[in-house]
């Protein structure tokens, strides 16, 4: 009896002392939470952060260098002495980061600074309200930046007719071009691919030269890696237009059905030669490796678009392996005559509508762009220890401890402070010509209020997946009787009231340049 | 050996002997291919399949996971700590609740039973999920954060249960109550040395589904340092999904570049390798336990 | 209805397996019951501004895109098909082996292949894809190279719906019936001798012994894996079909479930209560199917029912 008791004591104990431990564990970067959101938790944290400095969340897409925490020592060094504050990095990694991206904007989480991108849905984002409005903080909290920033770039990322986000200045381009492996167009006297026809050509020249290659890869996502760089390339697209709507760049007010029209069936049919020949691999739907990955070891011989860096980069990395093959590319403006530089939307860091430390956040991000020593440190690493520069050339020393640009740091890269890989000229080369016929992005800025149709948006979704995926893909054997089907079950899901819609508002967006703010924006 | 055996016993074994090989055969050959991928060159993988027996022998998928080998070791580390703990804590939880829902006299039991089981039809979903951890609990970034998701399941809970019911007749229980003992003491000195082959599958499973666990580091963890051993493995093949989804039209380029095939398979066998000696070890206990007969003598 | 003394009383009285089971209780009262206020989410328009509460209420409109595609029915079809094709294969072939293995007498061969029989178990869905693609592909599949050699066309697997019924079946088997198999042969051992001894004594032979003795014994094991297998019909197994079909379209006819159907259609969206309301309608389902089978159990042995 006596030893039960103790041993039901013992193990009432280890369960209590569990169970505290666990409540009251604490941890460096949680701060108190609250039943409903944000608005307690700023009661509970204002007077924990009047101890000490103030620590700021600072929060980034993707995986963190290896010798993060030596540079986020160094960085606080400097930060606490400069501003008072210190900052803590986190990196989101690529696994559920768009999960983990809408948690932290929608839990209550403490952020303070949040990476922001077109391609994370920044427009959606601030149109909801996730972030906070700069316009009154920046000439407060960060002059330096605000001037340093051009004031058509701060236009540009306005959502609703304010700032929610401080892009970066660094020009380059991210529009498409042909790839294509330039050692097997030398060995068999192919046709450079300038265009789509002489592209082409090229791929027969592959088909009928090496049998044992892809003549070209795609990716599974068929809508971007086949439709909308076709649609880039041969129809001019103001840019890609979801829901299967097309402008061209020149007449952007002509907004139209692209789906089922008869240039859409004759895309399809040509989409569906390529298959026939054998063009792209017939289980292009399912194949798991990636583009690049398939050209840098030599399974496929071209690429239908990719921008001028990540060529650079697949250069580089098929070079490693195998010296003596190369790589040729032509941008898509060559054909076109226009490219777009990336719009500032593209890259940008926003500061989270529940951030306690508003003017400490955006000051210190001024300091991470604008000082040369904030700068370097959190793009390269230590100099001399990740990284040296020669001949004003980028070295890497330490490539496993901190990579270049190893902290991901699109957002704040200051074309001032900034160092290239030799291999770098090869973009710059593209990107001169580039400049030559440039054009503003007229598309990325639209703010598209999906409120409205959301239920018909998402239903759609699943429809395009599986009707006009086979149809990219060439798998559809008719395709007209295809296309017909696809017409159809997307008209069910309620395609002409996304359509009617969504062209209301681009044409509300170009009237106006800014987004009436019709739907509804709860207060 | 013994008396000699009917022809029906050979037959029945015959039969068991070779479903069981063909058996063995279609379970070890993908895992042999994984292996053998594990150990091949990528440009070979990409360029000719998979093969049983690599084509072009290479080790280039280890190296580049152990160029850097902290991360991983910390990463065993890590999930073997969180395993035990875990497996630890949440057999002594649920043998002692399905002790008690196996009691007959314990009126509520099937109350309580329904309160557990009915967490399986409902849930709230990610959103308040991660609220109640990350807010309310302040797991975030603490081990805490990866043991408390998976300390007990509904279903690991009502198995035990039933273990504890074909294992322990209730006379021996009656029989213990009338000699003195007290709840405890008969869960304590009676049920679990009964219940050995019960424990020792609930235990495997509740080990597997900690060793397995990446969703935990996915969502709550940021410091790299706490890192589950699988969610580096996911954390590989989402970077890549990430660069083929998003990376093409955004223009998004990592210095980091693009993990390979190779790579990912040999991270696979990494994650697996030690977790499949845990089987081995645990099946000792699935023998005949004690038998009731004992206890009862 | 319970008296709320009567309760008390009971407690009391037993007051040590409640605390035994208290920690339980407490765990799944803040772990499970607390985050299902979540719930409301399914039935307002999320705004990042305010909390749950006050959102504003728009009913039954998170609902609208599961039949918006016209798809609900197919879908629910699907996915419970698949399920009860799960469950009766899957529970068959693990008693099935178990019983097998059980009977085998090497020590390491019975050692050795059930840790074999395990394996597929560690193999997750996402590196079985990558093998599957290259056991299938049209261009350099395993299968199509040893067709060629032998002379026959090659097949385009990745464009047979039909065909990947079977397949996704077969997958589900190869890599789960371990786990169940494990649960029989632990249920197995709690089988006493003396069963299989006086049947021995009475002159049944091993088939025999196998189907009367064994399979009834395992039938409280096998009621606890339907009960949990019928409540979450409705979810299940998205990694499995997401894997193996990805976003090949021409294979949806056939594979595609709800949870599949949800995560393609929400990757565009983040909008939270659309997500929650696809929750809502899979666990009413569940719940309902479980209330009518857990009550038809109770009513023919009330010792095999779950609550």
């Amino acid at each position: 009896m006596r030893r039960s008791r103790m041993s039901a004591a013992a193990v009432a104990v280890a369960m209590a002392v569990f169970l505290i431990a666990a409540c009251s564990s604490n941890n460096d970067s949680a701060r108190p939470g609250d039943a409903d959101g944000k608005s307690s938790s700023i009661l509970t944290s204002r007077t924990e952060g009047r101890s000490g400095p103030v620590v700021l969340q600072f929060y980034m897409l993707g995986n963190a260098p290896k010798d993060l925490p030596i540079i986020e020592e160094r960085i606080n060094e400097m930060a606490l002495e400069d501003l008072n504050v210190a900052v803590k990095f986190h990196y989101t990694t690529w696994t559920e980061w768009d999960q983990k991206y809408k948690l932290l904007l929608s839990t209550g989480r403490a952020v303070d600074l949040i990476f922001t991108s077109d391609w994370a849905f920044y427009q959606q984002y601030a149109h909801q309200g996730a972030f906070m409005a700069l316009d009154e903080l920046l000439p407060l909290a960060a002059p330096k930046l605000q001037a340093f920033v051009p004031k058509e770039m701060w236009d540009a990322v306005r959502i609703d007719g304010r700032i929610y986000t401080v892009p970066s200045t660094y020009k380059e381009y991210v529009t498409g071009g042909f790839i294509w492996r330039e050692d097997l167009r030398r060995k068999h006297g192919l046709p450079t691919p300038v265009d789509l026809p002489s592209f082409e050509a090229y791929l027969e020249g592959i088909r009928q030269h090496e049998p044992g290659i892809q003549p070209a890869a795609f990716g599974s996502l068929v809508d971007s890696s086949i439709q909308h760089a076709y649609l880039e390339v041969e129809r001019k697209a103001v840019g890609p237009m979801p829901y299967g709507l097309y402008a061209s760049y020149d007449k952007p007010n002509e907004i139209g059905a692209y789906w089922g029209t008869p240039s859409h069936l004759e895309d399809l049919k040509k989409y569906k030669s390529w298959a026939e020949k054998g063009y792209l691999s017939k289980n292009v739907l399912n194949d798991p490796v990636s583009m690049q990955d398939q050209i840098a070891s030599g399974e496929a011989a071209a690429l239908l678009s990719d921008n001028p860096t990540r060529y650079n980069a697949m250069l580089s990395q098929m070079q490693a392996q195998h010296p003596d093959w190369d790589l040729g590319y032509t941008p898509f403006g060559r054909s076109t005559g226009y490219a777009t530089p990336v719009h500032p939307m593209h890259n940008g860091f926003a500061i989270a509508a529940g951030s306690e430390h508003p003017e400490e956040a955006l000051a210190f991000y001024e300091k991470l762009v604008t000082d040369e020593r904030y700068n370097r440190l959190t793009q390269y690493g230590i100099e001399g220890v990740h990284y040296e520069v020669k001949d004003g050339f980028y070295h890497a020393l330490d490539k496993s401890g901190f990579e270049r640009e190893g902290m991901i740091g699109w957002a704040w890269r200051n074309p001032d402070y900034m160092l290239f890989e030799p291999s770098y000229e090869r973009v710059q080369r593209i990107f001169n010509e580039l400049d030559q016929i440039q054009k503003p992005d007229l598309y990325t800025r639209f703010v598209e209020d999906y409120t409205e149709y959301q239920a018909e948006r998402a239903a759609l979704e699943q429809v395009v997946k599986q009707y006009l995926y086979p149809l990219l893909a060439g798998q559809i054997e008719d395709v007209k009787e295809g296309l017909a089907i696809f017409m159809e079950k997307a008209n069910e899901a309620g395609l002409p009231k996304i359509q009617q819609s969504y062209m209301k508002q681009w044409k509300d967006y170009l009237a106006n340049g800014i987004v009436s703010n019709q739907g509804e924006k709860p207060q | 050996m013994k008396i000699k055996e009917e022809s029906s016993t050979k037959w029945f074994r015959l039969i068991a002997y070779v479903v069981v090989l063909v058996g063995c055969v279609l379970c070890l050959l993908p895992f042999l291919l994984i292996l053998s991928a594990s150990l091949s060159s990528n440009a070979s993988i990409l360029n000719e399949g998979y093969h049983l027996i690599p084509k072009e022998f290479s080790l280039e998928g280890y190296r580049i996971i152990f160029e850097v080998p902290d991360d991983v070791l910390r990463a065993y580390g890590v999930t073997t700590l969180v395993t035990v703990v875990g497996t630890l804590i949440g057999l002594l939880l649920m043998t002692m609740a399905g002790y008690v829902l196996q009691r007959k006299d314990f009126k509520y039991r099937n109350v309580f039973a329904f309160f557990i089981y009915f967490t399986t039809l409902f849930g709230g979903g990610l959103v308040p999920y991660y609220m109640l951890i990350t807010n309310y609990l302040q797991f975030t970034n603490s081990l805490y954060a990866l043991i408390w998701p998976g300390l007990m399941t509904p279903f690991l809970i009502i198995l035990m249960r039933s273990f504890i019911t074909s294992a322990v007749p209730d006379e021996v229980i009656e029989s213990s109550k009338i000699d003195g003992a007290n709840d405890f003491v008969i869960y304590y000195r009676i049920v679990l040395p009964l219940s050995v082959p019960g424990l020792a599958t609930i235990g495997l499973f509740l080990a597997l589904q900690y060793w397995n666990d990446w969703f935990s580091s996915a969502l709550f963890i940021s410091d790299a340092a706490k890192y589950q051993l699988q969610f580096y493995l996911y954390n590989i093949i989402n970077t890549s999904n990430f660069l083929n989804s998003i990376g093409a039209g955004a223009g998004v380029t990592l210095s980091e570049g693009v993990p390979s095939e190779s790579m990912k398979m040999a991270m696979a066998i990494i994650v697996t390798g030690p977790i499949l000696l845990l089987y081995p070890f645990i099946q000792r206990y699935f023998v005949k336990g004690l038998t009731i007969g004992a206890v009862k003598g | 209805m319970l008296k709320k003394k009567g309760i008390l009383h009971e407690l009391y009285t037993n007051k040590i397996l409640f605390l035994m089971l208290l920690p339980t209780l407490l765990y799944f009262l803040v772990n499970n019951y607390l985050p299902m206020i979540g719930i409301y989410y399914a039935f307002v328009q999320f705004d990042f501004n305010t909390s749950l509460f006050k959102m504003d209420f728009v009913g039954l409109k998170n609902f609208e895109f599961l039949w918006k595609s016209g798809k609900l029915v197919e879908l629910t079809f699907n996915t419970i098909g698949y399920n009860i094709v799960f469950i009766f294969l899957g529970n068959v072939l693990s008693i099935f082996v178990a019983i097998l293995l059980n009977d085998i007498k090497g020590k390491w061969f019975k050692k050795i292949s059930q840790s074999i029989l395990f394996l597929p178990y560690f193999v997750s869905f996402v590196i079985l894809s990558v093998i599957v693609f290259n056991l299938f592909n049209y261009e350099q599949g395993v299968l199509n190279t040893v067709l060629q050699q032998l002379g026959a066309d090659p097949v385009d697997v990745y464009s047979k719906p039909k065909l990947w019924i079977f397949f996704i079946i077969m997958f589900y088997l190869w890599k789960n019936f371990g786990y169940s198999m494990v649960i029989y042969l632990a249920s197995i051992t709690g089988i006493s001798e003396d069963y299989y001894e006086a049947a021995k004594i009475d002159g049944a032979n091993a088939f025999q012994r196998a189907w009367h003795i064994t399979v009834p014994m395992l039938k409280n094991t096998f009621v606890i894996l339907l009960l949990f297998a019928l409540g979450s019909i409705m979810k299940g197994q998205f990694d499995l079909f997401y894997q193996m079909i990805g976003n090949n379209g021409l294979l949806f006819s056939t594979t595609d479930i709800i949870d599949t159907y949800v995560y393609r259609s929400l990757r565009v969206t983040f909008d939270m209560g659309m997500a929650t309301a696809a929750g809502v309608y899979q666990s009413l389902f569940g719940f309902t199917l479980i209330m009518i089978v857990n009550a038809i159990i109770r009513k023919v042995n009330k010792d095999y029912a779950l609550f």
